[in-house]
């Protein structure tokens, strides 16, 4: 529960630290970027999804006017890559897995003539067969995408905590299913794009509208075969990350590249077309299969899952997504028998990787709907099953995940007061239902090496200013008024005296960067850390200044004073001067630091993953016309436990558009796809949601506090597109009858299923 | 043949040298250097690059620069003036519709463009209008608010833009009447 503090700034609706620019389009973002004798850069990419390259010839490109340089694999070290798993090359060696796969590229005075000089590129090429489902490529004898993965498997899991078939034979009622998620794109209205230089003493610099500079920058550098600081990475404004951002693509790899051949800095940025083909790695494509036993009252019982995930040809995110997708579920409700099996599988299609909520949506889409299931079939209603089940502070999943604080109880009776769940459900009309989930999610993963944490640095200018340096960056999610928020709040600085530098590896110690809904969790905590340790800098000045001791001292609206003296005032400004100016003068400037207490999966995937855990629940009440199969939501609730609210506007912002992007997922979402390549890759074809497809929504938050957290806050990033489309699963399935197994739920699906249904009697 | 052309943008002349392929967005972003139009999907269906055209909303990346001479073209960066920020910016602050802002120097000249025509839109009409425009971020419900605080003149136009750092950022409550309802 809530814990009573008097906030002046955090739970304000404060205005975003960086919306005077861009609603003035003064925001630079990528392509704004200009730099003197820059370069375009445009990249060859390979028709084919598996196919030998046995020529290239890059000589007449060469010669034609305006081209400054062409490359190929021949200009990198052909060292592969990756989050996870080195397999994927800068530019393809010896042979390509996808359609859109970079295989050469060409630097010109002018985009148009480095397009021009691309078709002059002559390759030989092998055509091999290819595989484009998951299941197929499991098969003895499937082309191999890669020759050393066996049966094209990149990775397994194989899970069992407790007696599995123990507990099913404990069951007074099994439900078992196959359901199918569907690879979904970011769709981030600003394309990945890169600006390279590279200096003579060997220095790439590389400005990029990326979400994780440090992850960037390590991988850059160990795919250029160079030492990390010899890479510098500029984060550019991000115009949409949600995870596509998270340096999983070779973009900036190939603007480096020719910016070196060129010897002048190159920019680079990916058509719309190519961010389909090649650019955001899209949502990992999965077929769970779930069993689940319950006891006659409601109670959970048991849980299995059989996970096969499509890779795609190279592994990006997607091995930790499949681990997600496979255990985490598991903190949501309170379980004690779990099995699960998740293969990760290699095919010859567009790498997959991080898509806001990484495995969950996938993983709730399945056993959320499974749950329903049962609740249907033991006559109870669903709300009350996740109410029964639900975590509680305290509960420790089968996997190690520890739960601190937990609100999911209250999220459900909220979900249930807004929808008028009891008294709707009491009175249902034809053809309209009501549906619900909940989910999990995490503040902040700790997976990439045994390091979950952040840090800043905070000095007060000579005006009283604070200045924050963070690596963490800012994707357009709202972090850094986060972030100075936090810093006011601790300062007892009005927050526009704070601001945040933009993020540069050269400039600010090691940040991990946005993912995991970490940022306001972990790196709250660690500016909050910094402020603190900057307000006894200024406290110990001030208490010599106003002749009294430090403890005594408060700072409110940016005035410093002994308690109850309030009319003997100094600013920050008086006070970080007078720290400065005099014989043995400093600054005012202090580093902060933070760890989450989550500890690293052993071998057995058991360990805490994160400092803390988010909860939120989701119900629908929708319309279903027979006729067309058209789906109308007349309704949608979302509520959420994110500790305390640090920013109303942000974070109303946060759930607002995770649902928008749920309703996508759920309903409009997705890419035909013929032999591996993308049917139309654009906006016109690939449809995301319009003002118009909205439903009407309302949102609250639990009531909530995360002692660990910076003032009680914790992650909420992700949690609002989690459960979403089992949400409207459910509703539909309550309202005609008919359970949707694919996504998206698309009006022809609901009218086969009814006509199917119909057949049946 | 490069053509030499004359286009009116924001009530200012350029001079440039334009192929008669050359798109009003390229002319705009890259011989003029007005970079706050935005490109998002190059065939006119997400209005990132949305701009006013002698009074209507058109999408730049369709139209070509010569057919614009003659014409008054207004962006965004036309839109403060003498100091001052549009109701329309001022309310997309105040309200939070953008997060990213990849998307709304469009969606804040499609709002114009309807509030020029329509002053007093309803909340139906303007959801039709700015389903044009996409956003990835927002979900839209911050959007709408905003230009409804427009048309409901919820926002006082005397924002200094100037001044935007030594205002005070905390917005008042009682402006703030959501579409989508926070309980």
């Amino acid at each position: 529960m809530a814990k009573a503090e008097n906030f002046s700034v955090i739970g304000q609706r404060v205005r975003r630290v960086e919306g005077y620019e861009k609603v003035t389009g003064e925001a630079r973002y990528i392509a704004d970027i200009v730099l003197p004798k820059m370069l375009m850069g445009r990249i060859l990419r390979s028709p084919y999804p598996h196919a030998k390259i046995l020529r290239i010839d890059t000589s007449k490109a060469e010669r034609f006017r305006g081209v400054r340089a062409v490359v190929t694999a021949e200009d990198t070290i052909k060292k592969p890559w990756g989050a996870f798993f080195a397999d994927q090359y800068p530019l393809s060696v010896g042979k390509v897995r996808y359609v859109g796969e970079e295989v050469a590229a060409v630097a010109a005075v002018d985009r148009d003539t480095a397009e021009e000089a691309l078709d002059l590129i002559d390759i030989e090429w092998e055509e091999l067969p290819a595989v484009f489902d998951a299941e197929e490529a499991m098969k003895e004898g499937a082309p191999l995408v890669h020759d050393d993965k066996e049966r094209n498997i990149a990775m397994t899991i194989d899970v069992e905590r407790g007696d599995i078939q123990k507990a099913f034979a404990e069951s007074d009622v099994i439900v078992e299913d196959t359901f199918e998620s569907t690879p979904q794109w970011h769709c981030a209205i600003e394309t990945i794009g890169s600006v390279a230089e590279y200096a003579a003493n060997g220095k790439y610099t590389i400005y990029m509208n990326t979400q994780t500079l440090f992850s960037a920058r390590v991988r850059i550098a160990a795919a250029l075969g160079v030492r990390e600081t010899d890479v510098r990475i500029i984060q550019s404004a991000v115009g949409g990350g949600f995870g596509g951002k998270s340096c999983d693509d070779n973009n900036a790899l190939v603007a480096a590249i020719l910016a070196r051949k060129a010897g002048k800095p190159v920019k680079v940025i990916n058509t719309r077309e190519e961010e389909f083909l090649a650019g955001s790695r899209p949502r990992v494509f999965m077929k769970i299969y779930v069993k689940m036993g319950f006891k006659r009252d409601g109670r959970i019982r048991a849980k299995q899952t059989r996970v096969i995930a499509d890779n795609g040809a190279y592994s990006a995110k997607a091995p930790a997504i499949t681990g997600v997708a496979s255990l985490r579920h598991d903190t949501c409700y309170k379980y004690s028998d779990v099995k699960t099996q998740a293969y990760l599988v290699y095919t010859n299609k567009i790498p997959t990787g991080a898509f806001r909520g990484f495995g969950n949506p996938s993983a709730e889409w399945a056993v959320e709907q499974a749950i329903d299931k049962a609740a249907h079939e033991l006559g109870i209603d669903p709300l009350e099953i996740a109410r029964m089940n639900a975590a509680e502070p305290g509960y420790v999943s089968p996997h190690g995940n520890r739960v601190i604080s937990c609100e999911l109880k209250q999220c459900i009776d909220m979900a249930e007061k807004m929808m008028d769940w009891k008294n709707k459900r009491a009175n249902k009309r034809p053809n309209t239902g009501l549906g619900l989930a909940c989910t999990v999610h995490v503040s902040g993963k700790r997976h990439f090496g045994d390091y979950d944490g952040s840090s800043a640095t905070i000095k007060i200018n000579e005006d009283g200013k604070a200045l924050i340096l963070s690596g963490e960056g800012e994707a357009g999610q709202g972090c850094y008024t986060t972030m100075c928020a936090i810093a006011a709040e601790e300062l007892g600085v009005p927050i526009e005296d704070v601001e945040i530098s933009q993020a540069d590896t050269d400039l600010t110690t090691f940040c991990l960067g946005a993912f995991a809904s970490r940022l306001t969790y972990i790196s709250g905590n660690a500016v909050r850390d910094a402020a603190s340790k900057v307000k006894q800098q200024l406290f110990e000045q001030a208490s010599e200044m106003l002749e009294a001791n430090a403890e005594d001292l408060v700072s409110r609206d940016g005035r410093i004073f002994v308690k109850g003296a309030e009319h003997k005032a100094l600013t920050v400004g008086d006070v970080a001067r007078a720290r400065l100016f005099r014989n043995g003068g400093a600054p005012i400037v202090a580093s902060g630091k933070f760890d989450a207490d989550s500890v690293l999966q052993d071998s057995t995937r058991y360990g805490n993953e994160s400092g803390a855990y988010n909860y939120g629940c989701q119900a629908a009440e929708l319309e279903v016309d027979r006729e067309t199969g058209q789906i109308t939501v007349l309704k949608y609730v979302a509520t959420s436990d994110c500790g305390t609210v640090i920013n109303p506007i942000g974070a109303e912002g946060q759930v607002e558009g995770s649902v928008a992007q749920g309703i996508g997922y759920a309903l409009i979402e997705g890419l035909k796809m013929e032999d591996g390549r993308p049917v139309n890759p654009n906006f016109g074809d690939y449809r995301i949601p319009s003002m118009r497809d909205m439903p009407p929504l309302e949102h609250a938050f639990a009531d909530s506090y995360e002692p660990t957290g910076p003032f009680g806050a914790k992650g909420l990033g992700e949690l609002g597109m989690d459960p979403t489309a089992a949400v409207i699963s459910n509703a539909i399935f309550d309202a005609v009858g008919v359970r949707i197994k694919t996504l998206p739920i698309t009006p022809e699906k609901v009218l086969k299923a009814l006509r199917e249904k119909g057949n049946k009697g | 043949m490069k053509r030499h052309i004359v286009l009116n943008v924001n009530g200012e002349e350029y001079e440039i040298e334009a192929e008669p392929n050359r798109l009003l967005l390229q002319a705009l972003r890259e011989d003029i250097g007005l970079t706050g139009t935005k490109e998002g999907c190059s065939i006119g269906v997400c209005g990132a690059c949305s701009v006013i055209v002698d009074g209507r909303l058109v999408s730049s990346c369709l139209t070509l620069a010569v057919a614009c001479q003659g014409k008054e073209i207004a962006t965004i960066e036309g839109l403060a003036k003498d100091g001052k920020l549009h109701p329309l910016q001022q309310a997309f602050i105040e309200y939070g519709g953008l997060q990213c802002g990849i998307c709304t120097p469009g969606q804040i000249m499609a709002a114009k463009a309807l509030l020029d025509e329509n002053p007093q839109p309803s909340e139906e009409e303007v959801k039709e209008w700015m389903s044009g425009n996409l956003c990835r971020c927002t979900g839209y419900y911050k959007i709408l608010e905003s230009v409804m605080a427009v048309v409901n003149n919820k926002i006082s136009a005397d924002y200094q833009a100037g001044k935007k750092v030594r205002e005070a950022k905390i917005q008042s409550l009682d402006v703030y009447e959501p579409v989508s309802k926070t309980k």
